[in-house]
């Protein structure tokens, strides 16, 4: 049992900047793998570091299964935390690096010695086990650094970013291997990261950040389909959300938008209606843009000359430039595309997966939610 | 071919350069003063082993070096303790005036040492310290804490934080995590320190000799002093005894040299 509460969680470093972590609020559950996720410098990794007990806390609150923690010393918190250095000790073995822990807590002689060898044996260290961390490679660091939290059996593991000093085969690997590791120990996880992939892959829900707060929180594909503000849409996804400004005009029960020399009518489940004269950024995903007409009800063309064409494979990228309008518009389309960078053409729109965002960047879809 | 060949013979040169006046010190405390002022190069033939236990039994050498050994022995063991753990304080922990003291410290290295002698004299005399062998540790250990200090304070800043981090996740105070984690970790540097101190203090004379004037407790330098009179030296029982001072280095450089080669290239590959 381990339910993480952030009630209001603030950090201030300095006075004179803005806070590192500024009013967090999240409730964990048990045996959840939530994933912070943003951009470098939004205070996921000072958020993370409060959690483990290495930074003090200056304001709000932070309990584990009810009972404040705010001034329990890091060693006294259960809490085990896989760093992105991995932060192996170099002088010792891996055998001493993996009971380092246990030692502390006097476990006795022989649990120690049958934790150490049955962690090494699941994550594939057992032959290592008397190597010294600088003869290890990359991914066998990675795993001690896994093993060092497992082993110690806590209520809560934390994870800084422990995949970004991996090369991305590995990456793919360990993330398997983390994943399934969360299956099988059932335990409440936190895990730090600014790969969108890790998050949408690893996380029951995730939680982005911005500037030291947390913007929204939600099952991945969820946050992934409704992004509450432009910042989400445009930091979600690969490439991200297409985001073209417009202005709100008459028609079509105030759901009419004009971009450029486009004007669409957005669907009523899309947008809720604004009134004329408002500037509203339309948002839509590059895999609903097209080159010929979906199936789906309602399409909105715009006239485009292609900029660059990126054949991935299975899909390619069309990044576009949409006439008489300083705005690119990317398309993804399966398989390849038989266009040519200059060709000018017409993409197509899938309204019924479109999004609205009001000028200050939040979502216009109150009815949806 | 040639290019090794050339290389060779330069470090022989340059070994025999820097090597020869030892070997000759190593030849002249096998021989007696009078031998030596007939032929100042020539061969120990019969080489005078009897020296050495009579330098040591007759000469008070021996008395000498357990002096040596103890003040020298002392001094090292403090500095690098006390050093260590200020250096590792003043790289991990950022509390106020931390640069400030940092710098205060370091400063006092550019001070010639002999400046502070009359008013050490002076101190040692008020706290009944003088012509003792305490009195000369603690000075020794004060003239040399800021070198050591500076030297560990560099190398315990590279050690990574996250290190730190980690020990105390693993549940360790910050006193377990300086003799656990920091202190092995730093090891060749500290072991630089220990090879410094102990040689330079080894041959220290300028302290010992103001500091300490009775028989009992002089340490070896001074007692190599003693075979130089007013109108004669005694060259050969003095090169005896620069020998019997020798070995001691030797050993310690020995013992820790592949430290101290570790800790000064630590840097250099990762």
């Amino acid at each position: 049992m381990a339910i993480v509460k952030l009630d209001r969680l603030t950090k201030i470093f300095d006075r004179a900047h803005a806070p590192a972590a500024e009013d967090v609020s999240l409730e964990i559950g048990d045996g959840e793998f939530m994933v912070l996720l943003g951009p470098s410098g939004c205070g996921k990794t000072t958020t993370l570091r409060m959690i483990a007990g290495l930074e003090a806390v200056t304001a709000g609150t932070l309990s584990i299964d009810g009972e404040v923690i705010n001034d329990v010393p890091a060693k006294n918190r259960d809490i085990a935390m896989v760093f992105q250095s991995y932060a192996l000790y170099p002088h010792m073995t891996v055998r001493n690096n993996l009971a380092f822990g246990l030692r502390r807590r006097q476990v006795d002689r022989a649990e120690i010695e049958r934790r150490v060898t049955g962690v090494a044996a699941t994550l594939g260290l057992s032959e290592l086990l008397e190597r010294k961390p600088h003869a290890l490679s990359g991914g066998q660091r990675q795993r001690v650094a896994l093993g060092r939290a497992i082993v110690r059996d806590p209520k809560v593991f934390l994870f800084d970013e422990p995949l970004s000093n991996l090369d991305a085969a590995l990456r793919v690997s360990t993330r398997g291997e983390i994943a399934t590791l969360h299956r099988r120990l059932g335990a409440t996880m936190i895990y730090v990261t600014h790969d969108q992939i890790e998050a949408m892959t690893l996380g029951s829900r995730i939680c982005i950040m911005n500037k030291g707060r947390f913007v929204q929180v939600g099952a991945p594909l969820d946050v992934y389909r409704n992004p509450m503000s432009t910042f989400v849409a445009s930091f979600l996804g690969s490439p991200p959300m297409n985001l073209l400004p417009g202005i709100a005009t008459d028609g079509q029960g105030g759901r009419t938008i004009k971009i450029g020399p486009a004007t669409i009518d957005l669907p009523p489940d899309r947008m809720p209606p604004v009134k004329p004269g408002a500037a509203v950024t339309f948002g839509i995903r590059p895999e609903h843009v097209g080159l010929a007409a979906p199936a789906a009800a309602m399409p909105a063309g715009f006239a485009v000359e292609i900029m660059q064409i990126e054949r991935l494979g299975a899909e390619t990228l069309i990044v576009s430039k949409v006439d008489g309008f300083d705005a690119r518009l990317i398309a993804r389309v399966a398989g390849d595309c038989p266009m040519a960078v200059g060709d000018r053409t017409q993409l197509v729109a899938d309204l019924s997966k479109a999004h609205a965002f009001d000028s200050s960047g939040a979502v216009l879809a109150p009815t949806r939610r | 071919m040639v290019r090794r060949s050339l290389v060779l013979l330069a470090l022989s040169l340059y070994t025999a350069f820097a090597a020869g006046p030892f070997v000759w010190v190593a030849m002249l405390s096998l021989r007696t003063t009078t031998e030596i002022h007939r032929n100042h190069f020539a061969f120990p033939d019969p080489a005078h082993w009897e020296k050495f236990p009579e330098a040591w039994f007759n000469s008070n050498y021996g008395i000498y070096f357990a002096n040596s050994l103890q003040i020298v022995l002392g001094a090292v063991a403090v500095l690098t303790i006390v050093g260590a753990m200020a250096a590792h304080c003043l790289a991990r922990y950022p509390f106020r005036l931390n640069r400030a003291i940092y710098f205060i410290l370091f400063s006092t290295i550019i001070f010639p040492p002999q400046i502070t002698i009359i008013s050490l004299f002076q101190i040692l005399v008020g706290y009944n310290l003088y012509n003792s062998k305490l009195g000369l540790t603690l000075v020794y250990v004060a003239i040399q804490l800021p070198l050591t200090i500076y030297i560990l304070e560099s190398f315990f800043a590279r050690i990574p934080q996250d290190l730190f981090d980690a020990a105390r996740m693993d549940g360790y105070s910050d006193w377990e995590i300086f003799w656990r984690v920091a202190l092995p970790i730093a090891f060749p540097a500290v072991a630089t320190t220990i090879i410094l101190n102990f040689i330079l203090l080894w041959n220290e004379f300028l302290f010992a000799v103001v500091l300490i004037t009775e028989e009992t407790n002089r340490t070896l330098p001074l007692g190599i002093q003693r075979f130089i009179g007013d109108t004669q030296e005694d060259v050969g029982m003095i090169a005896t005894g620069l020998m019997i001072a020798i070995i001691p280095v030797i050993i310690v450089y020995g013992f820790f040299s592949e430290r101290l080669i570790q800790g000064m290239t630590a840097g250099a590959v990762k």
